[in-house]
């Protein structure tokens, strides 16, 4: 079992989350942008729509200007989930010694800096994680709302960073980033990983490992999706426009015309 | 028929004959669920805002209180991610692997005859003001749901009498009262007998007539808002503008937008240039109406069946753009009853108009209160998307839509001598504030913001 996890499993997993992901994709690039659904005020430039479309993604502003404590706790959990995401890069690729290569501290303070980094990062995650079950069963709206998937979700991720934080906080359920490393470049290059390999031994490590794999087979048919639709969707309502041109033919003041004849599109169109 | 078995509030349907009207058949009951499907399909696989609507949301529950719908009635399913569900779960049982799988997990349904009553009585509460997209962490359109179950809808016959019967009249007269040209005529002279008797000044409003400018005036603008047209003719009369309206399109809204975003909302686009072409038209200027503003700037040249080359702007927008210019000599001082501003949803959310509205404004009137929230922020007036139904139980829910308005209004103190005036340029916002204002006992005054510029380009005198 462990070797279909840890050797089979994520053969499997990475096909599933690439083509279920292209999949969706493709269907929502098949449909049109049918009308113009430009959600006002609007930049004027494209410039100004893509800051729009990134002040969204990485500080989450509508939701900031609409539910002060929803956006505490999501952009809390998005944020420290993100950084644990790029703390496993790191981890796992650098070996915790990126500080380091980039000349800001020694060898073991970059090391000691990622383990703590990434010990708090999982404590915050996890308790975003508990305000957002909490918030989906106390609020009434949210409770009406709810489909089982929704807290499964929830469970979901609170079940890989318990076993991550597990593997944190117990010495001997935990797992250095060389073994891990090792057993990543076995699967790059497609070689066997061999039973004496430390990963095979690590029953914690391969729980945290069996569930995110089953979570990226799902997420293309779930509402993970929300992380590659929130760009397709703002693509299409946070879109520059322009205004028609003012002034009326035959009027002295201002506008005698030579705007209205320059207008070529009966609305406004981008530069 | 307000109240179906299930317990359902309905606006009343429109017949067979209402139907035909407007080139719908009806669809039998046995067979309406397959027709549903199949539509549904259509609808989802052609519009992308549709597809990302139905699967990008995490029910997070932003919009519930964000909703004037469900902050004025409570029902759960005007919360708006609710009312999308409504659609939602149908769409994934069938179109989506998810739902085909494992339906109870992500909550997904099969569809009913009972499920189509439901969204006809849900789709015809939403006001599509798009409030809960502003607010939604994705920007995902609600609205876009409504429309679609609207379109499905009428396409099964399930189109509320009202709608149906402003579609036919549009078809037959151009305008959604049913005015033939006699009338409109009659009344423009009516009209400019009113100006003359206000302020001693001769202003025609040409019919018809080869022009520089097409003005397209809401038809309520005849009946309800007669201050809305004598302020536009004043404006035009003002600057020398050369200018008409058509009576073969006295109309600046489109219900199409509302409930058949196909032939009902081409049928109307296609009037406006047909129009502006036989008269020799340089430039078409809108009237007051919010829906049909934002169908003729965002909608009308996507749906237009030959390239629209007239320039297409709204009076608000040339009114600024006058201001600005110092063209326009207006006398503040004229008008100083407190007045607050209503931001039309379509002006806000759909049309960028925000600082037009307040430039013309501050120049028109000299005690200016804002409304808190505002701007694109603002909430709808509980009319938006014209359920404006008479039926006792709907009108009860306009009502209750407009609760957050009225407190909004009570909140900025203009009401408080009985004395103020509440701006709402647009159409149906007016028809909509006109009873409400009275039910919720402001001491308000419903205007149009034309109505205010005309007031202080020809101030009345007092003798």
């Amino acid at each position: 079992m462990t070797y279909f996890i840890l050797q089979i499993l994520p053969y499997i997993s990475v096909a599933v989350l690439t083509i279920g992901l292209l999949y969706r994709l493709g269907r929502w690039a098949s449909g049109r942008i049918v009308h113009n659904i430009t959600l006002t005020p609007a930049p004027t430039t494209q410039t100004g729509a893509v800051v729009d479309i990134a002040a969204e993604a990485i500080l989450f502003k509508s939701l900031f200007k609409a539910d002060k404590t929803l956006w505490t706790g999501s952009w809390i959990m998005h944020m420290s989930l993100f950084a644990i995401l790029g703390g496993h890069v790191m981890g796992i690729g650098l070996l915790g010694l990126q500080f380091y290569y980039i000349g800001l501290t020694s060898a073991e303070t970059s090391e000691y800096l990622s383990n703590l980094l990434g010990t708090s990062m999982g404590i915050v995650v996890l308790l975003g994680l508990l305000y957002l079950l909490y918030r989906r069963m106390a609020i009434n709206e949210v409770k009406m709302i709810s489909a089982p998937s929704d807290y499964l979700h929830l469970l979901m991720l609170i079940a890989i960073i318990t076993a991550g934080n597990l593997m944190r906080f117990v010495p001997e359920w935990g797992i250095h980033y060389e073994p891990v490393r090792d057993y990543v470049a076995h699967l790059l290059t497609f070689s066997a990983v061999t039973p004496e390999m430390e990963v095979m031994h690590k029953p914690v490590f391969v729980i945290h490992l069996l569930l995110v794999q089953v979570l990226m087979m799902y997420l293309p048919f779930s509402k993970l999706l929300h992380i590659p639709g929130m760009f397709a969707h703002r693509w299409i309502i946070n879109r520059p426009y322009v205004e028609p041109a003012p002034g009326m033919p035959g009027v002295t003041v201002g506008g005698s015309g030579h705007n209205v004849s320059g207008g070529h599109s009966a609305s406004g169109e981008v530069q | 028929m307000p109240l179906t078995e299930t317990g359902l509030k309905q606006p009343v349907k429109a017949n067979e004959k209402d139907l035909l009207k407007i080139n719908m058949p009806v669809i039998p009951d046995d067979q309406k669920v397959e027709v549903a499907l199949k539509h549904l399909n259509e609808l989802g696989e052609k519009f992308r805002s549709l597809m990302l609507t139905f699967e990008s949301c995490v029910k997070c529950g932003a919009c519930a209180e964000n909703c004037h719908t469900y902050l004025g009635t409570r029902d759960p399913y005007n919360i708006p991610a609710n009312r999308a569900d409504l659609l939602r779960k149908v769409y994934k049982r069938y179109f989506t692997p998810e739902g085909k799988f494992f339906p109870g997990l992500i909550g997904a349904k099969d569809l009913e005859l009972e499920d189509l009553e439901k969204m006809y009585s849900y789709f015809y509460q939403c006001n599509e003001c798009r409030r809960c997209s502003l607010v939604c962490p994705f920007g995902l359109d609600t609205c876009e749901a409504t429309m679609a179950g609207r379109q499905l809808l009428h396409w099964l016959g399930m189109v509320p009498k009202l709608h149906a019967s402003v579609g036919a009249a549009m078809a037959k007269t151009g305008n959604h009262t049913g005015l033939p040209k006699a009338a409109t005529v009659d009344t423009c002279e009516f009209l400019e007998e009113d100006i003359m008797d206000e302020i001693g000044v001769d202003i025609k409003i040409p019919v018809d007539k080869p022009a520089d400018i097409l003005y397209i005036p809401s038809s309520a603008d005849f009946m309800l808002n007669p201050n809305t047209m004598t302020g536009a003719a004043k404006f035009f009369h003002y600057l020398g503008v050369n200018w008409t309206i058509s009576s073969e399109i006295v109309e600046a809204g489109n219900f199409g937008l509302l409930f058949d975003q196909r032939a009902t909302l081409r049928a109307n686009c296609m009037r406006v240039i047909d129009e502006a072409l036989k008269l020799g038209i340089k430039k078409v200027v809108w009237g007051e109406c919010g829906h049909g503003w934002r169908a003729g700037k965002m909608y009308l040249p996507g749906m237009l069946d030959r390239p629209g080359r007239i320039p297409i702007v709204h009076i608000h927008d040339e009114v600024a753009y006058y201001i600005e210019k110092g063209a326009l000599k207006l006398n503040p001082d004229s008008i100083t009853r407190p007045v607050t501003l209503h931001d039309p949803c379509n002006f806000g959310r759909a049309c960028n108009m925000c600082d037009t509205l307040r430039k013309v404004m501050n120049a028109s009137v000299s005690n200016f209160v804002e409304m808190t929230p505002n701007r694109e922020r603002n909430f709808c007036c509980g009319g938006g998307s014209a359920i404006l139904f008479d039926d006792p139980e709907m009108y009860d829910l306009r009502i209750k839509f407009s609760a957050k308005k009225a407190e909004q209004v009570r909140a900025t103190g203009v009401d408080k001598d009985g004395e103020g005036i509440l701006c709402a340029p647009c159409s149906i916002c007016k028809a909509q504030l006109y009873p409400m204002v009275e039910e919720h006992k402001l001491g308000v005054e419903v205007k149009g913001l034309i109505d205010l510029v005309g007031l202080s380009l020809y101030p009345v005198k007092h003798d």
